[in-house]
């Protein structure tokens, strides 16, 4: 029975080695097998949009996680299409080599090869063309996927056509439409969300984003193609104003002059807003930052622009940038918010006051 | 006979344990009878009762102590939709949605027991308020306009049927309403031109029994579209009434297609639930041409208006009035502003707002208070019968509204722009109108309902994250956590093992409060396990 016994450990010991052995790891983006830690020459380019040393290296690494097109895997593994315009070479130099959280690192990938990688990490991915080599058929089957996506997310605010809905602005019209390129301008706002007009964040991948550019360059160039078609409002709308009745209110009854100056802040308003953009300006403007002092038990006395207040906490960034935060109940504090004098003005005007003041200050070009 | 005797006491003992024990025997189960009287330990429906009150009267929680209120749980859907719905709690496990999603979890450990997905659907995916329940069943409602019945056991569909056309426009969101034997579905669907409805249907088969259309067909002359039935009404089972309110007419901006009141769109209706028919309406928007839908919770209170015992209704609208009606016959006892509103020429006789015309859209615009997400939106007010107050989230704001020829009569018509907004709770005297407290809660406005408890605490959150404790007599913050996202949702509480909780979501992310064990033993307040209301 002893003999046995040693018979049957020596087998398991035997077992364990054997399953401590070394594994290859075959990616799944290729079939082709590659050791985690050594790295390997690129592979030799044989047929014409084959991959890059870049692209193998991204192949055999970062797709089995980042995905085969770099459109990520959310919420887990984030896309990586226009990564080098959210990082420098060295931030994703030194990401790659030391890893973080659920990635790994990579701290013996040759100098070349992450030279390779970054390279290709700054291009941009083009859709597939279609197998016939198509690509207007192609990018309508994009656009297309982008309408069913925008229908399902967008199309309650912003229109089932894109030009305009519940809340949202008409997007044929957008000026940030019009200057986007291939995404860069629209996928920022779609990500980020406009909080501050109760836009939400949208945390789609790359492609999806790609698709809903599509989508709403298409629906851009159908609308400008179809004048008088469209829903939304035109510089040529907000011309019913008198200029005089608009400089006689700046100066009375809006009491403007308190804070603005035709020849000073003001000068010029109208060549850097133009249209909706100029009323909704001259009622509201949103991007104000309203400052603040703060006064700490000490006595000592901190000023700022109001970075943060809510019931509880107070923050301020202050003239050298710092960012500091305190407890309500701990402080006092001061804010200093012209902006209100706009907000005090909604009660008073009349809608001609608006369209005279609006005359008048679309001649300070 | 020694054996017979005891296998009789033996028989009655377990019989009478049974009867004292009925949570014990029935599971994921719910009685239509617990709607009409939900014991403390469930919350069966979207309002928590049928009342729309929004109110506990659960009492360990005070003013006093709710400063050490403290986290039980959390449930992380582990998704980015947003929860809007109010989960409802049965026999210990809560249901709860998004588009497209339903979560059962277990309400004492926090812990998923089943997760259901539809599969991806066209039609809007703006939110889903939660769903219904009738005995072993669920019912839900998804954004291609299906109701979907499930087994709440573990989720399995039993069947589904189609309650609207999403390839028209509509689209569903609402939490069911479940009234006797009737699953009672409303739609949306504003940017088309397309008659709103309530439809009631059976529980067993999902087949229509009724159907009540808020306007005329599509295509009848000088006539209106719209009024659309998205979130869940309420009910008196003494009057045997259905209150709902409806949508905007459509097109949205352009009323010049549209002449007069356009019936029924943002109005109160009444209807019997039995047969869908029509028994009072009250017109809350005539001819609304700022998409101000009516749909807010028409909350029930039985009360005293001018020294008279009266059956009412309250309602804080997007239009930016607070109307108390006799729910008996639909009249006007108050209309009043809760906050800035510059549309209207005054309130006739009847209680309903006289519309300027010369605040319509118009194609150089029109300066418009509120904005066109109105002074209140979806989310649910609270009645304190205590205090007598109306407590709502609400939302003083300015837009400027356009429409041209050009824009045509067909769906949006126009387009409309919010300039500013804050969010403000406000406490409403429902005798006068008058508020009796505000509560500033954040620029640019907060999406958080309100519920209140018999112990005189207000649950609410801002739009900064903090889900918040008031003083509901002062409106003094009594305790607040950072949640890490505003709350887009109306609370709930229920007592489960002698705690009471009160469960608040954001984000994507369901919380579980409650008093810590020892504050709870100190201070002798807990209350009786089954308390009837």
């Amino acid at each position: 029975m002893k003999r046995t016994r040693v018979i049957v450990l020596l087998a398991a010991a035997g077992f364990l080695a054997f399953q401590c052995r070394q594994m290859t790891i075959y990616a799944a983006s290729d079939g082709s097998p590659s050791s985690p830690s050594a790295s390997q020459s690129p592979q030799p380019q044989e047929n014409a949009g084959s991959a890059s040393p870049g692209a193998t290296a991204y192949g055999e690494h970062c797709a089995i996680c980042h995905g085969d097109n770099r459109e990520g895997n959310l919420p887990a593994f984030p896309p990586l299409l226009g990564i080098n315009r959210q990082m420098s070479d060295q931030q994703i130099t030194d990401l790659v080599r030391s890893g973080k959280g659920r990635m790994p690192g990579f701290p013996k990938l040759r100098q070349e090869e992450l030279n390779a990688l970054l390279q290709f990490l700054s291009t941009s991915n083009s859709p597939t063309p279609a197998p016939n080599g198509n690509s207007s058929v192609a990018s309508s089957s994009l656009s297309e996927a982008g309408y069913g996506l925008f229908r399902q997310n967008c199309a309650f605010c912003h229109g089932r056509d894109a030009q305009g809905g519940e809340t949202g602005p008409d997007l044929t019209q957008s000026r940030l439409v019009r200057r986007d390129v291939g995404g860069d301008r629209i996928s920022e706002v779609v990500r980020n969300g406009r909080p501050e007009k109760k836009m939400p964040a949208f945390h789609f991948s790359n492609q999806e984003i790609y698709s809903l550019v599509a989508f709403i360059h298409e629906q851009q160039a159908k609308a400008a193609s179809r004048p008088g078609g469209r829903r939304g409002v035109e510089v040529a709308d907000l011309q019913t104003g008198n200029i005089e009745a608009g400089r006689r209110y700046f100066n009375g009854a809006g009491n403007c002059v308190a804070c603005h100056s035709p020849t000073g802040d003001l000068a010029g308003v109208a060549s850097r807003y133009e249209g909706l953009q100029l009323e909704e300006q001259m009622l509201y403007p949103r991007d104000v930052k309203n400052r603040v002092t703060v006064t700490l038990p000490s006595g000592k006395q901190i000023s700022g622009t109001v970075a943060y207040l809510d019931e509880f906490t107070i923050a301020l960034r202050d003239a050298d940038g710092n960012y500091h935060s305190w407890a309500v109940g701990k402080v006092k504090y001061k804010l200093d918010a012209p902006v209100n004098a706009h907000v005090d003005l909604f009660g008073k005007y009349t809608d001609d006051d608006i369209h005279n003041l609006m005359a008048y200050l679309q001649t300070l070009r | 006979m020694k054996s017979l005797r005891h296998r009789a006491v033996l028989a009655a003992g377990v019989l009478s344990g049974l009867a004292a024990l009925p949570h014990l025997v029935l599971s994921q189960n719910l009685n239509p009878a617990e709607l009409l009287h939900p014991s403390a330990d469930s919350w069966p429906g979207y309002h928590g009762d049928y009342s729309g009150r929004r109110h506990s009267h659960l009492t360990q929680i005070t003013p006093q102590n709710v400063g050490k209120l403290s986290l039980a749980w959390a449930f992380q859907t582990d998704q980015t939709a947003l929860i809007k719905s109010s989960p409802l709690l049965v026999d210990g496990v809560l249901y709860f949605t998004v588009p497209e999603n339903i979560w059962a979890v277990d309400a004492r450990s926090g812990h998923q027991l089943w997760h259901y997905t539809y599969p991806p659907s066209p039609g809007d995916h703006i939110g889903n308020r939660g769903v219904g329940m009738y005995k072993g069943w669920l019912y839900f409602t998804t954004p291609d306009c299906y109701l979907v019945s499930l087994n709440a056991k573990d989720g399995t569909v039993r069947w589904k049927v189609e309650v609207a056309d999403v390839k028209k426009g509509y689209w569903t969101t609402m939490a069911p309403v479940v009234v006797g034997n009737h699953i009672i579905v409303g739609v949306s669907g504003d940017l088309d031109n397309l008659t709103g409805y309530l439809r009631s249907v059976d529980p067993e088969t999902g087949q229509t029994q009724w159907q009540w259309d808020s306007t005329p067909p599509a295509g009848t002359p000088n006539s209106t579209t719209g009024g659309m039935t998205w979130i869940p009404g309420t009910y008196d089972p003494s009057l045997n009434l259905l209150y709902w309110g409806t949508g905007n007419p459509t097109p949205v901006l352009n009323g010049k297609v549209r002449p007069g009141d356009n019936l029924y769109t943002c109005s109160i209706v009444a209807l019997n639930p039995d047969t869908g028919k029509l028994v009072w309406a009250f017109s809350v928007s005539p001819h609304d041409t700022h998409d101000w839908d009516a749909v807010e919770v028409p909350v029930l209170v039985d009360g005293t208006f001018q020294g008279e015992p009266r059956k009412m209704l309250m309602q804080a609208s997007r239009n930016g009035y607070f109307f108390v009606l006799d729910r008996t016959n639909g009249k006007s006892l108050l209309t009043a502003p809760y906050g800035p509103v510059n549309w209207t020429l005054g309130v006739d006789k009847e209680g309903h707002p006289i519309p300027n015309p010369a605040k319509e859209p118009a194609p150089d615009g029109r300066l418009i208070a509120p904005d066109e997400g109105g002074m209140t939106n979806y989310r649910s007010p609270s009645f304190d019968p205590k205090t007598g107050l109306f407590i709502v989230d609400a939302h003083p704001s300015y837009s400027i509204y356009f429409a041209k020829p050009a824009d045509g009569a067909y769906g949006w018509a126009g387009a409309d722009y919010g300039l500013w907004g804050k969010g403000v709770i406000e406490a409403i005297d429902y005798r006068t109108g008058k508020i009796r407290w505000s509560h500033e809660v954040g620029a640019g406005g907060s999406g958080a309902g309100v519920l209140t408890t018999d112990s005189g605490v207000t649950f609410t959150g801002d739009g900064y994250g903090n889900a918040l404790a008031f003083d509901t007599a002062t409106g003094k913050t009594l305790w607040h956590a950072g949640t890490g996202a505003p709350m887009q949702s109306s609370p709930i509480s229920y007592e489960l093992d002698g705690r009471q909780y009160i469960v608040t979501s954001s984000g994507g992310v369901m919380f579980a409060w409650v008093l810590p064990q020892s504050s709870i033993l100190a201070s002798g307040t807990a209350s009786p396990a089954h308390t009837r209301p």
